[in-house]
């Protein structure tokens, strides 16, 4: 069973934040703690709706699988591409170990 | 009367007529924004120079009698929206440095049409947020009383537009964030159909959701720039391939005839008496106007707003997911690893409502908690489009309050995540539910504006413009003027 919004652990929003790659400090961990709490307590009514009879909605088209033609047209030119990039080389985005 | 003070449509007529040029239209505009523009922050980014050269063609294409709607009139662009060469920040830190090298589709077709842009406005980071104080930089003041916050996210948009310091503007609205700062600051803001207006070059917030939509004097010029935007674009795949009506043609049809649906739901606890008076006198003069009103019931609605803030953040938990630090915007490269350096830039970048959103987001998406909460909030949406299904079988559109409450002081509700999400609960329903909506000016309490928003089907933008231009010729609230907009050049 998921925990409830008054139980969200410490050790779950520190989980989350991993997740998403979020570094956060111990007292922002704890903050955001209470603040997730608060707001998960007022959108908790969510689970009083009666959805048992509906599909859900992922998407608000109906259209679906929209093909294009398979031609050729100019794409961004690799230096355009990179020319925003905080480190790169030889052509490159430059990133750090991805293992020790 | 300065320049600045007329409406689009105004001074495209004085366009083609040579009573002036674009580049005196353009410097007007420019001495205005030097004038009022530290009052507002309506700007992160002006684009004298850029708006001076287009400004100068667009003379040149009124000579050779070559000129669309919008040629050489200056409008703002929210800082969402890629101008190829220009910075575009979304109101974030983590953009601090970025330049697109590509154009919007939005933004290509306004150059196309030979409009001038005067630059980029400022907005809640990455467009979450109703009161603009979410934006990285700097807040917005409300034109109407600089103590009050705009609205949001579009609240640079639409400052600038109410302050006299733009002709038009271009937001987005993913739960209200174009209609609910035009209620708060006096102007017109839509949001089209999901589909109607191609998301290409748009920053993204939730995909699902997202939606340009024009910002505007009164509900014609609305109309005009809609109609510049709207339309397929192949490289938005969710873009419609429903042709694009003649937006003008039946403005002013009126709305003799018109069954007109007042959701008994959207007189939601907290609504400020006065707010509720104005959208009351509001319906009286539809009545006058040959409208039937009748009572409706969208039951579902006091769902919506739990659904909304799993399904907003959720999307923008993955959408923000690209913002980290190798391909572009601000990278701390503290850590060793790559995942050290993720989380330090991410942390470094992202403001306090992004993160808040993001956790959310994350938490509704992860493992154990996905039923719960966002399969739930899913299932919650078709109820919500059901709803407006059911409610236009009997009914032509929908109108309510655009906003429970005028522009409320800065810092009223920035302690409080829930009471900040409280602006947009009449006007996120419209974004789950995939209809239109617009926001028109409905009088003032307390010298601070009060919008009516009018909702219509899916792609009869035509029909929420026309009920939205009856009242507004019918009110007399068109020229609603701010004091900034009043102050002299």
């Amino acid at each position: 069973m998921p925990e409830s919004h008054d139980t969200l652990s410490t050790e779950t929003v520190a989980h989350v934040a991993r997740l998403a790659r979020l570094g956060l400090q111990p007292e922002e961990v704890t903050r955001l703690r209470d603040e997730l709490r608060h707001i998960l307590a007022a959108i908790d009514a969510l689970k009083q709706a009666d959805t048992s009879r509906v599909p859900a909605t992922a998407h608000p088209l109906e259209e679906r699988n929209v093909m294009r033609e398979d031609r050729r047209a100019p794409c961004l030119p690799a230096e355009e591409a990179l020319r925003n990039a905080p480190t790169r080389e030889n052509g490159y985005f430059k990133v750090k170990a991805i293992q020790e | 009367m300065s320049l600045y003070q007329h409406t689009l449509r105004e001074l495209r007529q004085m366009l083609v007529d040579r009573e002036i040029s674009s580049v005196e239209l353009t410097e007007d505009v420019l001495r205005h924004i030097d004038a009022v523009g530290e009052q507002t922050n309506a700007y992160l980014l002006v684009t004298r120079d850029l708006a001076l050269r287009q400004a100068a063609a667009a003379d040149g294409r009124l000579r050779a009698g070559d000129a669309r709607p919008l040629t050489g009139i200056p409008i703002a662009l929210k800082d969402v929206l890629c101008v190829k060469g220009v910075a575009a920040t979304a109101g974030s830190k983590i953009l601090r440095a970025f330049v697109p090298p590509y154009d919007a589709t939005v933004v290509e077709r306004l150059a196309g049409e030979g409009a001038v842009f005067l630059g980029k406005t400022n907005c809640d980071e990455f467009a979450m947020g109703s009161s603009n104080e979410n934006s990285g930089y700097r807040p917005v003041h409300n034109p109407f009383g600089l103590d009050r916050v705009p609205g949001g996210s579009s609240g640079g948009s639409a400052a600038a537009v109410a302050a006299g310091e733009a002709i038009a503007a271009v937001g987005s609205d993913t739960g209200g964030s174009v209609r609910q700062p035009a209620a708060l600051t006096g102007i017109v803001g839509m949001k089209p159909t999901y589909g109607r207006v191609s998301r290409y070059g748009l920053i993204a917030f939730a995909s699902s959701l997202d939606q340009i939509g024009p910002m505007s004097k009164d509900v014609a010029d609305c109309a005009v720039l809609l109609q510049a935007i709207a339309g397929h674009d192949p490289r938005d795949s969710t873009s419609s391939a429903q042709p694009v009506p003649d937006y003008l043609e039946h403005l002013a049809d009126g709305v003799q005839g018109l069954r007109l649906g007042v959701p008994r739901e959207y007189f939601v606890e907290g609504m400020e008496p006065k707010v509720e008076a104005a959208v009351r006198a509001a319906i009286d003069l539809y009545r006058q106007q040959g409208a039937e009103i009748v009572d409706v019931s969208l039951p579902n609605s006091e769902y919506a707003l739990a659904a909304y803030y799993i399904i907003a953040p959720a999307e923008a938990s993955s959408n923000l997911a690209r913002y980290d630090g190798t391909r572009y915007g601000l990278q701390v490269g503290s850590g060793r690893t790559l995942i050290e350096e993720y989380q330090a830039t991410r942390a470094a970048g992202f403001g306090p409502e992004v993160r808040r959103r993001i956790m959310l987001g994350t938490y509704a998406l992860s493992s154990g908690y996905y039923d719960a909460y966002y399969l739930q909030a899913q299932k919650v949406r078709t109820l919500i489009i059901e709803d407006f299904a059911r409610a236009f079988q009997q009914v032509d559109a929908l109108i309510s309050a655009t906003s429970p409450t005028v522009a409320f002081p800065l810092g009223a509700k920035t302690q409080d995540p829930v009471a900040m999400y409280l602006n947009d609960i009449l006007t996120l329903p419209a974004n789950l539910g995939n209809v239109c909506g617009i926001s028109v000016p409905c009088g003032l309490a307390d010298n601070l504006p009060v919008g009516l928003q009018v909702i219509a089907p899916g792609f009869r933008e035509d029909l929420a413009l026309r009920v939205a231009y009856a009242f507004e010729t019918a009110a007399g609230f068109s020229r609603l003027r701010s004091p900034l907009m009043e102050a002299a050049a």
